[in-house]
């Protein structure tokens, strides 16, 4: 059974490792986004039949705007002793409007059912009709903190619908722009771990660090979470001066190095390891099934990345090393953030470095498919773009109206969505204070799974 | 452990803002976190064209800052930016009072209720559909950057503690009764303050399905503070304003019936 929310799902038939990571109705055809993860590769391609009753039930998921909704599959849990635990709209835990049911037996969680939903704005239906422009606004502001990815993957698919080739040092500034904010993202998820064990001190050190890298933000694109900088056919800030691509790599640099005194300082600390260490224990094979992106997966051993998978420039031309921990645990998904801060610095490195320097913004038709390596439809009615975001791997179809030149059709994959049931997964059999420490290293956004 | 902390934070120096005594600097309220503002020939009717959010109303000049996105689409046609220090302080305009209609008997109660706070605050936060941006500026407020403690400003967890309800987000439905009961489980006095674009109009989500109203009209709202999102600095300026700290600020009248 193919829980309704899922969309991304191991398909055994196939291939021990090819997962659906989007489905989507267009022209009244089912269509597939799959991903080989092996192979890291993203393949377009016509509804798998051995899915195909399920995928009426899937597609039917409307848009229920103003119900709250609980992911809740699998068996149910009664009997003497269980009991529901609601947790949240309004709660100290989770600064945002979404909740949970703990049903617990004593101290252990038996089962987690995410509620999301309070908050769904319905952004997929608002925008149809509008010109690409104004919906990048709405689009941008779907998740504030994946801002960033949301517009670059948003922009891309419409750049290669109305066949723009835009400058490469326009693609490059928004890569320098994702590395940011994935920066602050994960100092953001530490930083909401170090406050549930206690640490204040750390923990302020470490939000003084994410307060730096958003002044960088606002100092570079105008913006503290990155809005607006983006707009279709280049950028709006940029290009930058050498002096500046020297100040903001030297500023990153400071910030990692400083982090990585931080971390050593958490890492010296049992109180701040015990709570980590096989908390919310997600095995492989799990995170396979359920279809966990992101660090999420990559802290179970899963080598998956849209920066391999789906390479837009400069992607394609820049080294990226994946970071992946076997443990599975909260432990493993922290250490990857916190490798893939230092990381996504050495990319921030490469990416100013090496910038090239034509006109910013200057699209031009292209005329012969130059990008061809990259799987898409061939008669560019609609198009995708994956990109990773912090919480991992974010898709975005589009479809504009041939002749209008507005959105006919847009489909969000948020990363957060299908990170919900890996998450109550994980949590199976933990005790009750764990919940935090599972919660923030998953880094899930309302907002994102809501949009 | 505790010494090398020590260490640590001496290394650092003083991060903290010396605002509310001085100005805020460029760092602290970046250029597109100011009020679209514009000069004396500015061609309005252009931006009004062009406004995501209706927020440029009429050839006058005005604009609806409450519903700007503070999306620089308007200043491609005309708005500049000439004295930077005027620019920040316009910045700095929470708005006191939004309900217009019984704005003299709650612009009293408000003095009467911002007395109470002089020496602390507790505040609760709800977000009732926002994008989660608006959300981590008030967070951030508790950095060392801005360090809300030194003022007396302490988040809580429960609506029984909080004297200040902190609003962030487009009102959705499915959070109607939640905001509701949130309010009125505060004890009296209680003071609302709503942040951001999308509590105070709807912002870029006003045409949304999910979007009911405005947050005042569900609940009295005492503080706005424009913004897309407003800046820790611009949340600090509302939370100061409902402690009575702020004396630069203008009151509701002089507001709606500005002094010629
Ligand atoms: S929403 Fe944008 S266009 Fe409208 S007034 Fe504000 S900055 Fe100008
Ligand atoms: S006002 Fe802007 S930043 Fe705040 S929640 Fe609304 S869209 Fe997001």
């Amino acid at each position: 059974m193919i829980p309704k929310f899922v969309e991304q799902r191991q398909i055994e038939e196939i291939n021990g490792t090819i997962q659906i990571s989007s489905i989507f109705e267009i022209n009244g055809k089912s269509l597939a986004i799959l991903t080989d993860i092996e192979n890291s590769k993203t393949i377009l391609s016509d509804m798998p039949l051995s899915l195909g009753e399920h995928v009426s039930l899937l597609l039917k998921e409307q848009t229920n705007i103003g119900v709250q909704t609980d992911l809740d599959i699998g068996s149910k849990v009664e009997g003497y002793g269980v009991f529901i635990f609601p947790y949240g709209p309004v709660s100290s835990g989770i600064p945002e409007a979404g909740g949970f049911k703990l049903i617990t037996y004593g101290e252990r969680i038996v089962k987690l059912i995410p509620q999301i939903n309070f908050k769904k704005r319905g952004i997929e239906r608002r925008v149809i009709g509008m010109k690409p422009e104004d919906a990048l606004l709405l689009v941008e502001r779907s998740a504030g903190n994946f801002s960033s990815s949301y517009s670059t993957c948003f922009i891309t698919a419409v750049e290669n619908i109305l066949g723009l080739e835009i400058a490469s040092s326009a693609k490059w500034i928004r890569a320098v722009a994702i590395e940011l904010e994935r920066i602050y993202n994960h100092l953001h998820v530490f930083g909401r771990l170090g406050e549930a064990a206690s640490q204040n001190v750390a923990t302020a050190q470490v939000n003084a660090l994410k307060e730096r890298v958003l002044r960088i933000n606002a100092k570079y694109y105008g913006h503290r979470y990155l809005f607006g900088f983006n707009k279709i056919g280049g950028v709006n800030y940029g290009p930058f001066t050498t002096d500046e691509r020297k100040g903001l790599v030297s500023a990153i640099k400071v910030i990692a190095k400083e982090f990585s005194n931080i971390v050593a300082f958490f890492l010296s600390s049992r109180i701040f390891l015990d709570r980590l260490q096989e908390t919310a224990k997600l095995p492989k094979q799990d995170a396979l099934n359920l279809g966990a992106v992101g660090p999420s997966a990559r802290g179970s051993g899963i080598d998956m990345d849209d920066r391999l998978m789906y390479p837009i420039e400069p992607y394609n031309d820049i080294f990226i090393g994946i970071e992946t921990d076997k443990e599975g645990d909260t432990m493993a998904r922290t250490m990857v953030r916190i490798q893939e801060i230092a990381s996504s610095t050495v990319i921030l490195e490469q990416l100013l470095d090496r910038m090239p320097s034509d006109n910013i913004n200057k699209p031009q038709l292209s005329s012969s498919n130059s990008s061809s390596s990259l799987p898409c439809n061939s008669d560019k009615d609609f198009s995708f773009c994956r990109i990773e975001s912090p919480s991992g791997d974010l898709i975005h179809v589009v479809q504009l109206d041939a002749i209008t030149g507005r959105i006919k059709f847009l489909h969000i994959r948020p990363p957060s969505l299908v990170n919900w049931l890996p998450l109550s997964k994980s949590l199976e059999g933990n005790v009750f204070t764990d919940f935090q420490f599972a919660f923030e290293s998953f880094g899930l956004s309302y907002a994102d799974s809501d949009r | 452990m505790i010494k090398s902390w020590f260490i640590h934070g001496i290394r650092n120096g003083i991060l903290t803002t010396k605002y509310p005594k001085t100005l805020p600097t460029t760092d602290e309220i970046p250029i597109k976190s100011i009020p679209p503002f514009g000069s004396k020939d500015s061609d309005w009717l252009k931006g009004k064209q062009i406004c995501p959010t209706n927020a440029i109303e009429d050839q006058e000049k005005n604009v609806d800052f409450g519903k700007c996105i503070f999306c620089r689409r308007c200043s491609d046609t005309g708005f500049d930016f000439e004295d930077q220090n005027e620019m920040r302080n316009i910045a700095l305009q929470a708005e006191g009072l939004l309900n217009i209609e019984n704005r003299d008997k709650m612009h009293e109660d408000f003095k009467k209720k911002i007395m109470t706070f002089r020496k602390s605050l507790h505040i609760l936060m709800i977000d009732v559909g926002s994008c989660n941006a608006c959300n981590l500026e008030v967070l951030n407020l508790s950095n060392p950057y801005y360090d809300l403690t030194r003022l007396g400003i302490f988040f809580t967890n429960s609506p029984k503690h909080a004297d200040v309800l902190v609003v962030v987000g487009a009102l959705n439905y499915a959070m109607v009764e939640v905001l509701k009961r949130t309010y009125e489980s505060m004890p009296n006095p209680k003071i609302v303050i709503s942040i951001g674009a999308c509590s105070i109009s709807g912002g870029i989500f006003q045409d949304t399905e999910s979007f009911v109203s405005p947050i005042h009209d569900v609940i009295p709202v005492d503080v706005t503070v424009p913004g897309c999102p407003p800046t820790p600095i611009q949340i600090l300026e509302g939370l100061l304003l409902s402690m009575g700290k702020n004396n630069k600020q203008q009151t509701a009248e002089e507001k709606h019936n500005p002094p010629d």
